[in-house]
């Protein structure tokens, strides 16, 4: 029996999860705003990783979904970094406020 | 037979294309109608003859489930649901086709034969409907388009009011159908004709609520064919065009009414209150409408009383248990009454006034219109040997083998005032010298007699498929398979023929008298305060203004207030929470997407946090 | 819960990345930023072996602390940043999704605090990477071929979003 808990790796990744949804909802810049969905998807992955060991059934599963989430964040970035750059080269700004055409 | 459904979709046909493209077409519109109402005429005719020799159809489909309950849609065709096919569809028809001449060069003549058509449609409709909702359903149509017809001159303020009078009175009258429905099928558990009857043969239904909903229903019944007390829109209906007063007011709605009762015939019998009731109230307003009759002036009102007191005659001819008399006469008086209006309708075409004391002398110069106009009063005043004659007979034999002695002295005395009001607006009207300038007169073009003239020619010899001397076919077919409606035939003392032969003979010679020998005083009751009491139509209009519509006024001033005050506040109060919350969600729709993310996740936090709190997903 | 080498290295680990997490926020500059996430990216790593998947931490270490911030970097390089004229978010704002985040934590919180479902897998640690081999290419052959396609078309996409328009470029010029 392994001497950490699981709570406290599902705590730990939940105070991950929440300081990445904050600076998903707060910050200003489109970057860190990238960084923070990207901690929230390394809380995620905490998460399946622990249940990997320590789930109702443990198994390798888990490791594997966290290798999916790992290739699709990848992916994820990728876009979000040229879709920022095409933005940039639009309107010449990285502020997430100015990118308002939802509205209209 | 199998496809009698057909019939009413030719003049709804007619309706939808004319409201479509009837602003194109113009006169040609007329075309339509005619064309479109004839086809529906052939088809019921054949259904009528198919129907002589093969039993009676009926198909339904399954309309709605609700719970156990099947609601069906469908049509039946039994022997009355033919004969009334016949009738509407003919009249309609022959109606369609004067229209062409009467409305010719009217701006809007396609929306009335659009009307016509929608009315039309209802009309056969509610003839084929094989249950109650069914028939509910086409009875509402059938009063929009009525009111659509009598509102036709809608910029006259006169034909408003008279449509939205012939609306509300009517409506009345419906809510005492409504309600009388409601409680049949809570009772019997179908709106079907047959399992309604079958219940109430089996006794599954208590006596009193037999009597209360036929009552109901009658009340309805009352409010389309202008019973007393419902009577005051039908003469105010005359404000809409002639033609249509021929179809809606004399002939075919107004017959729904009798029609209703008539179709439900086994469950008034079941009944014997209900039965003295209808039988009362028809008596009453067949000597109460004839009394009117007497002195009214406008050549449209006078017709339009006889057509009160005429239903009141088939109401009691229903409600003596003579239910071939009631159809028999509802028969021929849509012939016959058919033909008055339409004739009546020449005559104002010809000399553009509606009073009578205008007119005059127009014999001469209605050579066709004249001698037509006479054969309906001759027969709606029950002379011998005319289709009148042999109807009201069977009527006053069935009231007299009821064992209503006291009614059956009120429909003698009202065949007397019938006979008398009827030649007083045939004498005024053609007899004598003209009382003003005629010379313009001229006889309407033919498509307008040639519908009065085949109308003329059925007023003859309608009589004859159903009287005592060469037997009684209606009679024997209308009851054949069906023992609930009674015999074919009641056979009566021969001395009833001859009283209502003596009668009407008396009243004509009465009115000869003094309208056209003018021997007696033609004032003779006039500054009398009967005179006024009459003329006035017994004040009941005026008694329903100071009684109901006051009443009413005063209900209605009081919920304003409550409207004003109370209501409108709190609709103000909600308007402007609503409003104001909207200003604050408008804040959160500025387009960025990092504020529309906090509000979705405030709103799951919240959520989450209830829910943990509350215990809803932990316990 | 007794005191052992493991909850020490856990506790350090998990303290690493927290502090990275909160520098993230607070720190001014995109380039800090970013460092500061590195640190925690690598701690996850470490969370990955303690939890016997080693693979996985090396590749966490390979995508993340590697090319995903090197990604990131090319961005905030790419583009410019003043941080002087940037608007601060509303204080209000700011305080109602603090609150929320709370309540969130909270709930969840309460949710797993206790929550042991008393089994431990022993083996995943012995050839791991093996394991892994074998699960994804037997039983998870075909979401691993669509990831392989999704990265393909991710490629496509990323580079038509970023190449300039040659056109509006020209007219530019």
């Amino acid at each position: 029996m392994s001497s950490v808990p699981l709570s406290l790796y599902l705590a730990l990744a939940l105070i991950l999860f929440c300081i990445g949804l904050y600076g998903a909802l707060t910050k200003r810049n489109i970057i860190i705003v990238l960084i923070s969905i990207e901690l929230m998807l390394n809380a995620v992955n905490i998460n399946l990783v622990a249940f990997s060991k320590f789930g109702v059934m443990p198994s390798i599963t888990g490791q594997i979904f966290a290798l999916f989430v790992m290739a699709v964040a990848a992916a994820e970035v990728a876009i979000g970094v040229a879709i920022l750059i095409a933005l940039y080269r639009n309107r010449n700004t990285v502020n997430i406020d100015e990118v308002n055409t939802l509205k209209n | 037979m199998e496809n009698a459904w057909i019939i009413p979709l030719f003049p709804l046909l007619s309706f939808l294309f004319l409201i479509f493209f009837g602003k194109r077409l113009k006169d040609a519109s007329a075309y339509i109608g005619i064309l479109l109402s004839l086809a529906s005429f052939v088809y019921s005719l054949l259904v009528l003859f198919e129907r002589f020799t093969s039993p009676t159809h009926k198909a339904e489909s399954v309309w709605l489930t609700i719970g156990d309950v099947q609601l069906t849609a469908g049509f039946e065709v039994n022997q009355l649901n033919a004969l009334m096919l016949v009738i509407v569809s003919l009249v309609s028809f022959l109606v369609h086709t004067y229209s062409k001449g009467y409305m010719h060069g009217d701006e809007r003549i396609h929306v009335y034969y659009a009307y016509l058509g929608l009315f039309t449609f209802a009309m056969l409709g509610l003839v084929l409907s094989p249950n109650l909702l069914q028939t509910y359903i086409f009875w509402e149509l059938v009063g929009l388009g009525s009111f659509l017809l009598i509102g036709f001159y809608f910029y006259k303020d006169e034909a408003k009011r008279a449509a939205k009078k012939a609306f509300i009175m009517t409506r009345i009258g419906d809510v005492g159908l409504l309600i009388g429905m409601i409680l049949l099928f809570w009772q019997a558990g179908s709106f079907e004709y047959d399992e309604i009857f079958a219940a109430v043969e089996a006794g599954a239904i208590s006596s009193t609520m037999i009597t209360l909903t036929a009552i109901l229903i009658f009340i309805g019944a009352m409010g389309k064919s202008g019973q007393f007390p419902l009577h005051t829109w039908l003469p105010d209906a005359m404000e809409g065009p002639t033609p249509v007063s021929a179809l809606i007011h004399a002939a075919t709605m107004v017959a729904a009414g009798v029609y209703l009762v008539a179709s439900l015939f086994p469950l008034f019998t079941a009944s014997e209150t209900a039965l003295m009731t209808v039988a009362i109230v028809g008596a009453f307003t067949a000597i109460f409408a004839a009394s009117i009759g007497l002195v009214q002036k406008d050549i449209k009102r006078v017709l339009a009383f006889s057509t009160v007191s005429q239903l009141g005659y088939m109401m009691l001819a229903l409600g003596s248990a003579g239910y071939v008399a009631g159809v028999f006469h509802l028969m021929t008086h849509a012939f016959f009454k058919a033909l008055l209006f339409l004739a009546a309708g020449s005559v104002i075409h010809a000399v553009h006034t509606q009073d009578i004391e205008k007119m005059g002398g127009l014999w001469k110069k209605l050579r066709v219109t004249g001698p037509l106009f006479l054969i309906g009063t001759l027969a709606i005043s029950g002379v011998p040997l005319f289709s009148g004659f042999f109807s009201k007979d069977e009527i006053l034999i069935a009231a007299w083998a009821h064992g209503n002695t006291v009614l059956f002295w009120l429909a003698v005395v009202a065949a007397f005032f019938t006979a008398f009001y009827m030649f007083r607006l045939f004498f005024m009207v053609f007899a004598g010298e003209s009382r003003t300038d005629m010379k313009h007169v001229k006889e309407s073009p033919s498509v307008m007699t040639i519908p009065m003239v085949v109308l003329a020619v059925l007023a003859v010899v309608a009589g004859y498929v159903n009287t005592p001397w060469f037997g009684t076919f209606l009679g024997d077919w209308l009851t054949d398979g069906n023992p609930a409606l009674g015999h074919g035939h009641i056979e009566g003392p021969a001395w009833i023929m001859i009283v209502a032969t003596i009668v009407s003979l008396l009243g004509i010679f009465l009115a000869w008298l003094i309208y056209s020998k003018r021997s007696l005083a033609r004032d003779w009751l006039g500054a009398s305060t009967l005179y006024n009491v009459l003329y006035n139509k017994y004040y009941i209009d005026e008694l329903y203004e100071v009684t109901i519509l006051k009443v009413t006024k005063g209900i209605s001033v009081l919920l304003r207030f409550i409207e004003t005050f109370l209501v409108e506040g709190i609709v103000k109060g909600v308007a402007g929470a609503v409003s104001g919350l909207g200003h604050v969600g408008s804040k959160f729709q500025n387009g960025q997407i990092q504020r529309y993310g906090t509000v979705a996740f405030i709103g799951v936090a919240i959520l989450i946090v209830v829910f943990t709190v509350t215990g809803g997903y932990l316990k | 819960m007794t005191f052992s080498g493991e909850l020490l290295a856990f506790m350090s680990l998990a303290l690493v990345a927290i502090a990275g997490g909160v520098l993230l926020l607070n720190l001014n500059k995109v380039v800090h930023m970013v460092i500061a996430l590195v640190f925690t990216f690598v701690s996850i790593a470490g969370i990955f072996i303690l939890l016997s998947a080693e693979f996985l931490a090396s590749v966490q270490i390979l995508i993340y602390s590697g090319a995903i911030t090197i990604i990131m970097l090319f961005g905030i390089m790419l583009t410019r940043h003043s941080e002087t004229n940037v608007p601060k978010t509303g204080r209000l704002r700011k305080l109602l999704l603090f609150l929320g985040i709370l309540g969130f934590g909270f709930a969840f919180y309460i949710g797993i605090y206790n929550l042991d479902f008393g089994q431990e897998a022993a083996d995943l640690h012995v050839n791991n990477t093996e394991q892994i081999g074998i699960a994804l290419y037997s039983k998870y052959i075909i979401p691993f071929e669509l990831t392989s396609v999704l990265l393909l078309a991710t490629l496509v996409g990323a580079i038509i979003l970023a190449k300039s328009d040659d056109k509006k470029e020209a007219e530019k010029e």
